[in-house]
């Protein structure tokens, strides 16, 4: 819990471990109406069930309508997939199955990393409607997360409880009136944290090569030009005015400079490179320890 | 400065330096003197060491990149079963070494140093995607195949 006295509601969806702090315990009804928003954004953007509205798209080129949801991803991916010169790309659920990072979790790489096909080439993203022209694996990994907990923090504040803070596993939302102070996880140590920083309301998201490490040198974080993983930078960090954008955005430090992706987002940024140093916006000065 | 900085840092990540360098047992290439010695960390990077022999052991990681290629210099101290110091040589040649010294004019730079989490008073950590239940589950399968 972010607060003293505070009490936490926890549940896994999108394969991860979610809570969701309140200052008193929500009521079954709140309960039941967060699940079912995670049920529905999974049964939706879910590459790893077979029954879900991407895997349907995976398997037949065709037009699809999507929840309202997809016009925000889609704008977002559509100017990162500009910024990274297609290194960022909706179209990399390929290439992480490719890699072992499928269905099975099987960890095991089927192949060597498989580009993912150029956006231009087989999808039309306009609004909530998705037209392809292949059959294409969308994958919206990188923002989804992110997503859902704005979309969860809609649904606590159409429920009337306005003051809340949502923990995706190491993304965070902080929907209250007061800030929160939050470690930075160390890259390669989670026992550690390498700062500090203060999390007024918005959100503060993280992208690493830690934990979903497998193999030799394969990680999640893979270049959609090539399908091989990113390897220079370790982590990064991105406090935003919502979680979409902060998830998306500290997967894009991967793949494009802060300073150039403060020219487009309203965002700050901490990135760590593997060689143990860090560079940072103005607002992530003084978080750092020394 | 400089350097007591970095190895603050480095002594953070011996956890991951030692299963790439231990692996590996490359030939010392590249030997860079420690300062000082510090007392290895208790925790993951020493429970880590339990197997290993005792020695200096050196290894260049040289990482393709989107950018080119990147070597990192690592010289790992091992004594008692634990990391007792560790070196990370970043070489200037490499195109992202010099890009990170140079280039980034309107980003900070720092060293990072790991604190442990116990010493911190915070309620939240900020990290990377913690994932489900059955995907620790399948690192772990697939570590243990490793062996």
């Amino acid at each position: 819990m972010p607060h003293p006295g505070w009490t936490d509601f926890n549940f896994d969806g999108i394969g991860t471990r979610w809570q969701i702090s309140t200052p008193s315990p929500l009521p079954d009804g709140h309960r039941r109406r967060l699940l079912d928003v995670v049920a529905e954004y999974d049964s939706v953007w879910s590459r790893f069930r077979p029954d879900s509205l991407v895997s349907r798209a995976a398997r037949q080129p065709g037009t699809y309508k999507f929840p309202a949801e997809a016009a925000d991803l889609g704008p977002l991916y559509g100017t990162l997939y500009r910024l990274s010169n297609g290194a960022m790309t909706p179209l990399i659920g390929r290439s992480l199955a490719q890699l072992g990072y499928d269905a099975d979790y099987s960890l095991r790489p089927g192949g060597p990393p498989l580009a993912a096909p150029r956006w231009e080439d087989v999808l039309e993203w306009d609004g909530t409607v998705l037209t392809t022209r292949a059959p294409v694996v969308i994958d919206v990994g990188a923002a989804g997360k992110g997503q859902l907990a704005d979309l969860l923090s809609a649904e606590l504040l159409a429920g009337g409880i306005s003051d809340h803070f949502i923990d995706a596993s190491g993304d965070l939302l902080n929907a209250g009136a007061a800030p929160v102070e939050v470690a930075l996880e160390h890259p390669y140590d989670t026992s550690r944290a390498i700062g500090i920083v203060t999390l007024g309301t918005g959100a503060l998201c993280a992208s690493a090569a830690n934990r979903r490490a497998w193999g030799d040198g394969l990680h999640h974080v893979l270049d959609g030009t090539t399908g091989a993983p990113v390897r220079t930078i370790v982590a990064s960090w991105a406090m935003a005015g919502t979680a979409m954008l902060a998830d998306a955005l500290a997967t894009a430090l991967f793949f494009v400079g802060g300073a150039r992706l403060r020219e487009e987002f309203e965002f700050s940024w901490l990135t760590v490179y593997s060689d143990g140093h860090a560079e940072h916006s103005a607002d992530f000065e003084g978080a750092l320890f020394s | 400065m400089h350097t007591s900085l970095r190895k603050n840092v480095l002594v953070g990540i011996a956890g991951l330096s030692l299963a790439g360098t231990a692996a590996g047992c490359a030939p010392g290439a590249q030997v860079t003197p420690a300062q000082t010695t510090q007392p290895a960390p208790s925790g993951s990077a020493a429970a880590a060491a339990g197997s290993y022999q005792d020695g200096i052991y050196s290894a260049d990681g040289n990482y393709v990149s989107p950018n080119g290629q990147e070597t990192v210099g690592v010289q790992l101290t091992l004594a008692g079963g634990s990391v007792s110091d560790v070196v990370i040589t970043a070489h200037p040649s490499n195109p992202n070494t010099r890009k990170f010294q140079g280039e980034f004019a309107s980003g900070i730079k720092a060293q990072i140093v790991g604190k442990q989490l116990d010493e911190i008073k915070v309620s939240k950590v900020a990290g990377s995607s913690l994932t489900s239940g059955g995907f620790n589950q399948a690192v772990e399968k697939i570590k243990a195949d490793a062996k």
